[in-house]
């Protein structure tokens, strides 16, 4: 009977098993992570020198592999001298969790190193705004035009086409492009979220449109509805619901495109961070700052979700509970 | 009639956004005022980070805006014209001329001092030992100029060994993978793979060949002639930059705003400013005098060129002439 509880097939679980499973999606990677950090014999290939001994190119704080270091132990052995000393540790671009969250939190204790430096908040915040900027605008066109054709077929067949073409070239490939039109703040910036996110937008929104009950659009056409009134009474409230959800799963590909874009022009926003941090291995910063993009990104889609249920009482999917 | 509000409030938003996107044209044609000059992670031109600091440029009384880029981003920002000047290597000032963004050298920053290396890993003693093995490193850049200029000095030359096109990024893990004899790298990375690969050395560096690799401040002509007064401003500045950084009194403050500007702390900065040996203007002077060879500007530049046209970066040979300008240090 528990065994069916738990695996039977497409029914919900009840709220308390579902927050349970849902804490353990966290949990369960933190776990492995922290194992493989903290339990030596697991994985530990390298050694961190302690004491270098009498290894003349040894010096505290080296990391060398495992087999190096046993060498070097059994040279120094037979041929006598100080032995050398070391812990068993990890490779660098893996920090224990940690010093992850000492990062995390140093992070955004530190204040900027230079005069025109800016503290790590301020950073994130050149990073939402690329990003808001680069989705509302992608969605100010795309919306309409993806309702639009996925509504009349002539709409769909004049557009449809060269968006399919144009979704499969590469956004970053046009970041030199997108300087030379846009200066070098955030405008090649924002245009790069645009490209990424634009054409699969409207795509998706078609799509969606395209699945709106056609009894509906039937019915009111019989009643002798415009074409304007079809669009603003019919279509619109019929596929807001899901155009919302399109929009949630749409801002987080938006997401996806910003160290690209921010790679282009100066160096700004939350890739500055990272980039630098990455150029000089302070991994633990790296992996600090990738940490707070996906609280943002997440904790935005919460609070989306949440509203998407109060705003679209009668929708089923999003209350199946 | 929720709908018809949600509308209006559409409108609006739209209108808003039109109005916001007309203000930020209005902002960049105004910002079109300070010169405005891109440099990036290097310490001869994190050095300039000291004169930003210190108010220099005020000081001075010229308007100058420093933006700070990653290094193939600052020269595609020039060549766009979208920058008045950028920081670069003398032979990447070519080949960004080559590409049609013209620009003039106007001051030599400093020539790398070590910073650049071939590293062999252990057992590879010299170039020597380098005949027949593979070396990785991207094609075209400063480090596969480094290590013709090293083979013909061991005697040797390229068919002796057998390039990999490696990232630079990339070296200290192609390095430690194995597969190759040698690697090609600057700063921070070619320290990076020396301390991935226990035993693994600089078998010729930047230092063997002052003066193979020169950092400039080039900048776009056109600025050069219709603001010439400032630049001669930016020019007296830098002065006062490296005298700053080079006196033993005031080098530890200058470490400290450098090391800040790239995320580091000041000791772990120091390394890297060593092997960096910046000109001060007079020597600047001397190295920007015509003549043949690694110790002139001139000199060099035409081996890059040489080098940069056999390689086929480019097709046509450089007029050096128009590249260099060197009545603003003479000044």
């Amino acid at each position: 009977m528990e065994t069916t509880a738990w695996f039977a097939a497409r029914q919900e679980l009840p709220p308390n098993r579902r927050k349970l499973l849902a804490i353990g999606s966290f949990v369960l990677p933190i776990l492995i992570w922290c194992l493989v950090s903290y339990v030596p014999f697991l994985w530990h290939p390298m050694v961190r020198i302690s004491d270098p001994g009498a290894v003349d190119y040894f010096q505290a704080d080296m990391l060398v592999d495992k087999a190096v270091f046993q060498a070097e132990l059994e040279t120094v052995q037979t041929q006598g001298g100080a032995l050398p000393v070391g812990e068993l540790s990890n490779p660098i671009y893996l920090p224990p969790p940690h010093k992850v969250a000492e990062a995390f939190y140093t992070g955004f204790t530190t204040p900027p190193a230079s005069k025109d430096g800016l503290w790590l908040h301020q950073s994130l915040w050149q990073s939402i705004q690329v990003i808001f900027w680069g989705f509302l605008l992608s969605s100010l066109v795309a919306v309409p035009l993806g309702v639009l054709a996925g509504t009349y077929s002539a709409v769909s067949r004049l557009f449809e086409p060269f968006i399919e073409f144009f979704r499969y070239l590469p956004a970053p490939a046009f970041g030199a492009l997108a300087v030379a039109v846009l200066g070098i703040y955030e405008g090649p910036k924002i245009a790069i979220i645009f490209i990424g996110t634009f054409f699969q937008q409207v795509l998706i929104i078609s799509n969606t449109t395209r699945k709106l009950d056609y009894a509906l659009l039937e019915a009111a056409l019989t009643l002798g509805t415009s074409r304007l009134k079809l669009l603003r009474h019919v279509v619109i409230p019929g596929i807001l619901p899901d155009l919302y959800r399109d929009q949630r799963i749409l801002l987080g590909w938006a997401w996806t495109y910003l160290i690209v874009a921010e790679l282009i022009g100066t160096s700004s926003g939350i890739t500055w961070f990272i980039t630098q941090q990455a150029r000089y291995e302070h991994f633990e910063n790296v992996y600090a700052a990738i940490l707070m993009i996906g609280i943002i990104g997440l904790g935005t889609d919460l609070v989306l979700a949440w509203l998407g249920k109060r705003l679209f009482p009668w929708d089923k999917p999003a209350n199946k509970q | 009639m929720s709908s018809s509000s949600g509308i209006t409030g559409f409108k609006q938003l739209l209108r808003r956004t039109v109005l916001v996107a007309g203000l930020g044209l209005a902002m960049v044609v105004e910002a079109a005022q300070p010169i405005k000059i891109g440099y990036s992670d290097w310490p001869g031109w994190v050095a300039w980070q000291v004169a930003i600091e210190k108010g220099w440029f005020k000081e001075a009384g010229v308007d100058v805006k420093f933006e700070w880029f990653d290094y193939a981003a600052s020269m595609t920002a020039f060549s766009a014209g979208k920058i008045d000047a950028v920081t670069v290597t003398n032979g990447d000032a070519l080949v960004t001329a080559a590409g049609g963004a013209k620009n003039v050298m106007i001051i030599v920053t400093d020539y790398s001092n070590g910073n650049d290396m071939i590293v062999g890993k252990p057992g590879i003693k010299s170039l020597k030992d380098l005949k027949g093995k593979k070396v990785g490193l991207e094609i075209g850049l400063v480090e596969h100029l480094l290590l013709l200029n090293g083979l013909e000095k061991a005697g040797l030359n390229e068919a002796d060994v057998s390039i990999v096109n490696t990232p630079t990024n990339e070296t200290p893990q192609a390095l430690a993978s194995g597969s190759l004899a040698a690697i090609g790298a600057w700063q921070p990375n070619s320290g990076e793979a020396m301390k991935r690969v226990p035993g693994a050395k600089p078998i010729y560096t930047s230092a063997d060949e002052p003066g193979l690799i020169y950092d400039v401040l080039t900048v776009n002509p056109v600025s050069l002639s219709t603001r010439r007064a400032d630049w001669e401003k930016i020019v007296k500045v830098w002065g006062k930059v490296v005298t700053y950084i080079n006196d033993p009194k005031t080098q530890p403050d200058a470490v400290k705003i450098m090391a800040g500007r790239v995320g580091l702390k000041p000791a772990a900065y120091l390394p890297f400013l060593k092997g960096t040996r910046l000109l001060t203007l007079e020597e600047g002077k001397q190295v920007m005098v015509k003549a043949d060879g690694f110790k002139s500007l001139y000199g060099s530049t035409k081996i890059v060129d040489d080098f940069n046209v056999k390689y086929g970066i480019y097709k046509k040979p450089q007029d050096l002439d128009k590249a260099i300008d060197t009545s603003l240090v003479n000044k």
